[in-house]
């Protein structure tokens, strides 16, 4: 991570019709050059310059520091910081300090997740009662990835201090935009979920459910996800759910052999239940290597409650997956009709299962 | 959707060059089909109406085509036994059915004690499954649960792990009348004390497809039956297929049944 020196102009961060506040950041930006050659703009009000370099020329950080305020005053009230990486060299000089190297993650760790620009992170990690970059920074690594996606480890990599910054799009400070776009954007986010923004529908759910997180824990909220697959278990994921939502689900289309065609079941056993099938004559049915049954299925038991009479079936559907590996799975799937009652069978090793049933 | 202005022939004549004047003329046209559009892409300001929508066939049994918001329902099937029982006797699939239309016009749906939803089966009901909250284990604490998510979404669907004391259920009951949400019970082997405003029990159900070994289950016929209080004292039964081949619902209805008849 780069140590920067960071000038600030916060008369100058929302552009004006007339560009008279850009032509006073163009000036700033050339006073500071006159320090130092490789200033970089980062945002119109905003720019940078490496620390390393003329800090050693100028005798000391304290030293360029005064001096870049200096030249900047001259034009416009400026606030100059210094710190390891731009994110919180920005938040350095808005607060006007000397970051010492190697302490970005202490001097991050009081501001809050709000600081990170992602509105609706920040606002699930206040529900789940992380309020500071320094809490969020605690959590492991591996599970901010996981619960939060990419742009949430994004973050986390930043307030922890291993990051310099978190993207083009997300800067300190957050909606520090030209005034216009910034009402329309509120406006968008407050009127409807129909065009992306959020409803209010969907603030509310993600209240409610957040609630209900905080009693049963995070995994006690889940969302759906289809995919492809063969047996019905396969092709849907369940997933944690973190009021992110909006990604819509790729296109489960694909073929599948071995698929079942629908309807699908209303309910996939979330444990397989034990079960036996027998023939008339009460020897156990089973499917064959070629893929057929052994005997004419009969009677049910699902978890050693009393037979009930097979009144149709249909497959075997066999899946022969992962045919190429030792854990070879050969199983097969039969549809059983008992009465009015429908459950799908998984046969696997000889054993039957109900995976599913036609709720 | 944009709507085209019919070709006129005189117009072309005479404003060769210039803008159609059809356009102009169609406002009113244009106007109604824009209404139209709204009314089917307004998952915001629906959620402020009093009812919500429910799928055909089955809005043909409720009082007023649709949910009433502040009401609670049971489905009741045949299974009375083990949850297996109850898995198998098509409640579920008419709880689902309830939340299909209203989950699929953008309200938020939740699904509260099913341990293992066949999420390919909600899909092909209609249901949206970016907006339907899967609570499978609330646990012990599954009426507190049930009550915080009542704040929060238009239509819940509550399979309860245990037995319902009566002041609980009467509790959860004016706290879905109190938000304005959709309370659907599917009491299964746990009960429900509390009398609901519309019971809906399914009756004799019969799969299709399936033989000996050839085909595969393609559809079940099923009744439903509606009994309610006040205005929908009087009960109504109809035969849908649930689900059909494609997974959605369907009418089943004999020929020559007259909806508006109610029961036969």
């Amino acid at each position: 991570m780069n140590r920067l020196v960071v000038v600030r102009c916060p008369d100058l961060l929302d552009e004006d019709e007339g560009g008279e506040a850009l032509r006073l950041f163009a000036r700033v930006v050339e006073a500071v050059e006159a320090y130092c050659p490789w200033v970089t703009t980062v945002h119109p009000g905003l720019c940078s310059l490496p620390a390393r370099g003329p800090a050693r020329y100028f005798g000391g950080e304290d030293r360029l520091v005064q001096l870049v305020t200096e030249v900047g005053a001259a034009v416009t009230p400026v606030e100059v910081g210094v710190a390891d990486g731009l994110f919180a060299a920005v938040l350095a000089a808005q607060g006007g300090v000397i970051v010492p190297a190697g302490g970005t993650a202490d001097f991050l760790a009081p501001f809050p997740v709000s600081v990170l620009g992602q509105p609706d992170l920040a606002e699930l990690l206040n529900r789940l009662g992380v309020r500071t970059l320094g809490e969020f920074a605690a959590l492991p690594e591996a599970h901010v990835l996981g619960r939060f996606g990419s742009d949430g480890s994004a973050g986390h990599r930043v307030a922890g201090g291993r990051s310099g910054e978190i993207g083009d799009r997300h800067r300190p400070g957050g909606g520090r935009r030209a005034p216009g776009r910034a009402t329309a954007a509120t406006a968008a986010a407050g009127q409807s979920g129909f065009w992306g923004g959020v409803s209010d529908t969907d603030a509310r759910a993600g209240r409610a459910l957040a609630v209900v997180q905080d009693l049963l824990g995070p995994d006690g909220v889940m969302t759906a996800h289809l995919q492809g697959g063969r047996g019905p278990a396969q092709r849907a994921r369940f997933v944690t759910w973190t009021g992110r939502g909006g990604h819509p689900d790729p296109s489960p289309g694909g073929p599948w052999p071995g698929q079942i065609p629908p309807p699908a079941p209303a309910v996939v056993h979330s444990a397989l239940l034990r079960a036996e099938l027998v023939a008339a004559d009460g020897e156990p049915v089973a499917v064959s290597a070629r893929g057929l049954l052994t005997g004419v299925p009969c009677r049910l038991s699902v978890e050693e409650t009393p037979w009930a009479t097979v009144t149709a079936w249909a497959g075997p559907w066999p899946s022969d997956e992962r045919w190429w590996s030792r854990s070879r799975q050969r199983s097969a799937r039969l549809q059983t009709v008992i009465g009015s009652a429908a459950h799908l069978l998984l046969v696997e090793r000889g054993r039957w299962w109900v995976e599913a049933t036609y709720g | 959707m944009f709507v085209a202005p019919p070709h006129r022939p005189g117009a072309d004549t005479q404003a060769p060059e210039g803008p159609p004047p059809a356009r102009r003329l169609d406002r009113p046209r244009d106007l109604a089909a824009l209404a139209r559009l709204a009314e089917r892409t307004r998952p915001v300001s629906s959620s402020q109406a009093r009812l919500l929508p429910v799928a055909p066939p089955l809005d043909a049994l409720l009082p007023d085509g649709s949910l009433r918001r502040g009401t609670t329902l049971a489905v009741t099937g045949p299974g009375r036994g083990s949850d297996t029982e109850r898995a198998a006797d098509g409640s579920i699939s008419v709880a689902l059915a309830l939340m299909a239309a209203a989950s699929g016009t953008g309200s938020w749906c939740a699904l509260v004690g099913l341990d293992g939803l066949g999420a390919v089966a909600a899909h092909e009901l209609g249901i949206d499954l970016a907006r339907l909250a899967v609570i499978p284990h609330p646990g012990v604490a599954w009426a507190e649960v049930t009550a915080a998510v009542i704040d929060g979404v238009d239509l819940v669907v509550l399979c309860p792990p245990f037995p319902p004391r009566p002041a609980m259920a009467r509790r959860l009951v004016a706290r879905a009348r109190e938000r304005r949400s959709v309370l659907v019970v599917v009491p299964g082997r746990a009960g429900w004390p509390d009398p609901p405003d519309l019971s809906l029990s399914i009756g004799e159900a019969r799969w299709d497809g399936a033989g000996t070994g050839e085909g595969f289950l393609s559809r079940r016929r099923m009744t439903v039956t509606v009994t309610g209080r006040r205005s929908a004292a009087r009960s109504r039964s109809h035969q849908l297929w649930l689900p059909s081949t494609t997974g959605a619902m369907a009418d089943a209805h004999p020929a020559g049944w007259d909806r508006s008849e109610g029961s036969p």
